[in-house]
């Protein structure tokens, strides 16, 4: 698929996320995922790097550099332009965090054109989310286990733990926020 | 945790998202910045004592538009540089076209003066107190902006730092210019000038270095 017909596809799809409809967020999650991993996939590839595991470690940063920078998306702009120019920059963070400089890594804004088609298999990352959830007080992460692998909906975890809905969707956007930190952090401490 | 794990859970909490509040904050932002600064140099420097007679003059009136004009370019681009994908970059050199009118008027004021004059129309009585205080005032918009872009998601550190800065400095220099009494052209083209660079400068250097995300 083109950039332009995946624009045309899910411009209104992010729209309607943004709106408030959770079903259209999974299919625009979802469909945003394929095509950035395929981008990183082949950016990392370029600096010498194929680990699938490296890979989806950046994608899963990006995704949750999305989610909590949905505020910041202008309506009138491409929703593509957006959500890739968010996966360069941490992309570029990864790539300075571990060591390499993005150096001449031709990152521009066409790049992302190039980007090929890509399987969309769901890969285990390394353990990069796995510890920042680690580093969650207990009751959020309880609360995001129970729907993340239990597949609970959020109203029936909240009623688990005995909060209201609306109190555990804010506490999981907060955990959320909390591993975004926790991730963007690890580059300032020693080892 | 897998990916789709992830996208999931991020669903699972997924509510209504506001895009114009970045806009919105920011404008609040630089109005309550501009307040507190005004208020600030008031109560520190004092208004200059003719304030009465000569807001309505000029000089003073192009001290502030300068000022405004420079904060307004800028704070536009500060807020587009918050939004991934926009770069806003090619656009900045547009702050400087209110810094050219000036530098023309003040080149337009020195040609018609003796050169004799030139130096007191230049030096003013007080352009060492201009450029120490616009930057310093400068200091309480830049950390409002600072707070802002910490809630953006700047791609761009050393873009959004420049518009902070200038953003920064044209709201000091509108409230500067209450107390300036500091009046020539080329008093201005120069010092306010120099003022406005120093404190973009210092922005595009300190926020990469705070703005991680």
């Amino acid at each position: 698929m083109s950039l332009d017909e995946l624009e045309t596809q899910l411009r209104p799809v992010f729209l309607a996320a943004l709106a408030g409809d959770a079903a259209a967020y999974r299919l625009f999650l979802d469909t945003i995922s394929v095509r950035l991993r395929g981008y990183l996939r082949q950016m990392l590839a370029r600096t010498g790097r194929s680990e699938a595991s490296e890979v989806e470690d950046v994608l899963q940063e990006t995704l949750l550099a999305l989610h909590l920078s949905q505020h910041t998306y202008d309506p009138a702009s491409p929703v593509t332009a957006w959500a890739h120019a968010i996966a360069r920059y941490k992309l570029v963070d990864h790539l300075r965090r571990t060591g390499r400089h993005a150096g001449n890594l031709p990152l521009d804004d066409k790049t992302h054109q190039l980007a090929g088609p890509n399987d969309s298999a769901a890969l285990e990352a390394r353990l990069d989310l796995e510890r920042a959830l680690a580093a969650l007080p207990e009751r959020t992460r309880l609360l995001i286990d129970r729907v993340k692998l239990q597949g609970t909906t959020v109203a029936e975890a909240a009623r688990a733990t005995g909060m209201t809905e609306t109190a555990a969707k804010v506490a999981i956007h907060r955990g959320l926020q909390a591993m975004a930190r926790f991730l963007s952090r690890r580059g300032e401490r020693p080892g | 945790m897998q990916t789709d794990d992830l996208i999931s859970l991020m669903t699972a909490s997924h509510r209504p998202v506001d895009t114009r509040w970045l806009r919105r904050v920011t404008w609040l932002g630089a109005v309550t910045a501009l307040v507190v600064t005004a208020l600030l140099v008031l109560l520190v420097l004092g208004a200059r004592g003719d304030l009465a007679s000569a807001w309505l003059t000029a000089p003073v009136i192009a001290k502030a538009l300068l000022g405004a004009s420079v904060a307004g370019i800028a704070l536009v681009l500060f807020q587009r540089s918050l939004r991934p994908g926009l770069n806003p970059g090619p656009h900045l050199p547009l702050a400087a076209l209110p810094v050219a009118i000036v530098a023309i008027w003040a080149v337009l004021a020195l040609s018609r003066a003796p050169a004799d004059q030139w130096s007191a129309l230049i030096f003013g009585s007080y352009w060492r107190a201009c450029l120490i205080a616009v930057p310093l005032y400068a200091l309480v918009p830049l950390a409002i902006l600072f707070g802002l872009a910490r809630r953006g998601a700047p791609v761009d550190g050393t873009l959004t730092g420049a518009c902070a800065g200038l953003a920064s400095a044209g709201l000091a220099t509108m409230a500067y210019s209450l107390h300036c009494p500091d009046d020539a052209a080329p008093f201005l083209a120069v010092w306010y000038t120099l003022a406005i660079a120093a404190v973009t400068a210092f922005g595009a250097l300190a926020f990469p270095r705070l703005l991680r995300w």
